[in-house]
């Protein structure tokens, strides 16, 4: 495939993916964890900790509206791994993707190969709590844009999506029965990966007789609060030669172009639409040459809003495109997050996951849930307030 | 400061909002049973959250304007889990639009029928109920429904 060197992403390439051990609850620091999987990210490079000159975390500003949200801090990290960096991001919302920020650092020469890394703890969180906590719980009052939504009861992310589910729901008629098919579709799907969270059987009944979270969603329509963490090293293309294996960005893109709020947003039944249009842009693939697509499943609305977004179906279709399970299964048309999304692998966030396992199935190195020959897998992030949509690409 | 989470006699369990100066006006006006929302006096748009700005042409020349017609809900979501100890669920939390006030869209609660019976499009009337940290919250009535 022709690859465009005027684009920035082009320059950049994702060498390496660490994970440390991922579970409900892994009883290990946040900080130790995410030394296992900086580590394991920088050998997975062919690279050692001393070839490291950038480091970038998520989330930013030590921001955690709940307990067990954000560990690591980048300066202990730098501290601990001795190194020197000439470029350093903590990332709030993420530029929209793990790897954005750190490919326009390898791409303008500012630093040669960075570390970024999410830790999550929110599944001890969750069980210390008796329960998985309201979003905004560290802080004794609702700041910004949750002044308006924790007041009147909207106290957790759930209940800031679900008005977006209804929406469309209402706009295009989806049912929960075509809409249970993306969690039971992505469980099969972690039953082939040794460290997803949930691994057992799901039906469309089981789904249908869950208990209701907040209208329309139910239990497995929520992601899975877990520990771990996850870390990629992002290497400028020039170095391809130092690494082992190495795969490409073909195009990224993040637009925000509606009212980044998750009780503003104008158009409840359309998100991702400007990003994905944004990264379309910039390649000549199409989305019918994307052998596997992981789009971000904090909620199982939002793999809708990407589905179609990215134009794998069009607007209001996905329902259909869904139901039944065979075109996003591992050998259907258009395989749906293959290590079984947040919903059953775990809620690591911020696109980290879903990335993690774009870059193994490029590599070949799937295991089990391997999508055979995939040369190019589509990964998106969050999709309301903050957006982020990608390419990468087989590089060997 | 685990009290601010607790609820106290008929108000609603839940977490108070912070107070900022573009914010305090709303959250007093609430309490003497007011929505307030920004109007552009340079062009008449209407603005919220307020921020003192206007969002359509930029003014920074705004003056509240109470909103006294009625909604029509825009997307709602029925919350069955208990997040906090003592939250009483379930309840429905509404997104309302105003006819009269484009570009104005306020969350609240929604009382007057059965959680279950809220519906895109349904009709309500601006209220409040007392809520957390002694603060008034939207609380919208729905217009006609079955109590």
């Amino acid at each position: 495939m022709s690859r465009q060197t005027e684009l920035f992403e082009r320059r950049a390439v994702i060498s390496g993916v660490g994970q440390s051990a991922i579970g409900r609850q892994i009883d290990r620091s946040g900080f130790q964890l995410t030394l296992d999987a900086v580590l394991a990210a920088v050998d997975d490079a062919g690279l050692t900790v001393d070839d490291i000159d950038g480091l970038a975390m998520f989330p930013g500003g030590g921001k955690a509206n709940v307990p067990g949200y954000a560990n690591g801090d980048l300066y202990e990290v730098q501290d601990a791994l001795r190194v020197t960096t000439t470029w350093r991001q903590g990332q709030v919302e993420g530029m929209s993707l793990p790897f954005y920020g750190p490919a326009q650092a390898v791409a303008t020469g500012q630093a040669r190969h960075v570390v970024i890394w999410r830790t999550v703890k929110e599944g001890s969180a969750a069980r210390n709590a008796g329960g998985r906590p309201a979003y905004g719980a560290t802080r004794p009052e609702a700041e910004g844009p949750l002044a308006w939504l924790l007041p009147v009861g909207m106290l957790s992310p759930v209940c800031q999506v679900a008005p977006f589910a209804t929406r469309y729901m209402h706009d295009y008629g989806l049912t929960r029965e075509q809409l249970a098919w993306i969690p039971v579709t992505q469980r099969a799907h972690a039953a082939r990966n040794p460290d997803a969270v949930y691994r057992s059987p799901l039906t469309v009944d089981d789904y249908l007789s869950a208990r209701m979270i907040s209208t329309p969603l139910c239990l497995y329509d929520c992601d899975v609060p877990a520990d771990g963490a996850t870390a990629f090293v992002v290497s400028a293309a020039d170095t391809a030669a130092d690494l082992r294996a190495p795969v490409g960005i073909e195009a990224m893109a993040g637009v925000i172009d509606g009212r980044p709020s998750w009780d503003q947003w104008e158009d409840m039944g359309r998100v991702g639409h400007a990003t994905a249009a944004a990264m379309w842009a910039r390649t000549d693939l199409r989305p019918g040459d994307v052998d596997a697509a992981q789009l971000y499943d904090g909620f199982s609305i939002e793999a809708v809003w990407w589905l179609e977004a990215m134009g794998f179906c069009g607007t209001g279709e996905a329902g259909a495109f869904v139901e039944g399970g065979k075109r996003i299964a591992l050998d259907g048309d258009l395989p749906l997050n293959t290590w079984g999304g947040q919903l059953s692998g775990g809620r690591l966030h911020a696109g980290f996951g879903h990335t993690a396992e774009a870059v193994r199935q490029l590599r070949g190195e799937a295991g089990d849930r391997q999508v055979p020959g995939a040369q190019v897998v589509a990964v998106t992030n969050v999709g309301g307030i903050e957006a982020g949509a990608a390419l990468l690409t087989a590089l060997r | 400061m685990a009290g601010a989470h607790r609820s106290q006699t008929s108000a609603t369990t839940g977490i108070p909002p912070g107070m900022t100066d573009e914010t305090a006006p709303f959250w007093e006006a609430a309490a003497a049973g007011r929505l307030l929302v920004e109007r552009c006096s340079n062009c008449g748009a209407e603005s919220f959250p307020p921020r003192g700005i206007c969002r359509a042409c930029r003014s920074r020349q705004t003056v509240p304007v109470a909103v006294a017609e009625r909604g029509v809900v825009y997307s709602y979501t029925v919350n069955h889990q208990r997040w906090l100890p003592d939250l009483e669920v379930p309840y429905a939390i509404v997104l309302v639009e105003f006819p009269d006030h484009p570009g104005v869209r306020v969350p609240g609660r929604l009382r007057g029928c059965p959680p279950e019976d809220v519906t895109v499009g349904l009709e309500v009337e601006v209220g409040f109920e007392a809520g957390p940290g002694d603060v008034a919250i939207p609380s919208f009535v729905a217009v006609g429904g079955r109590s």
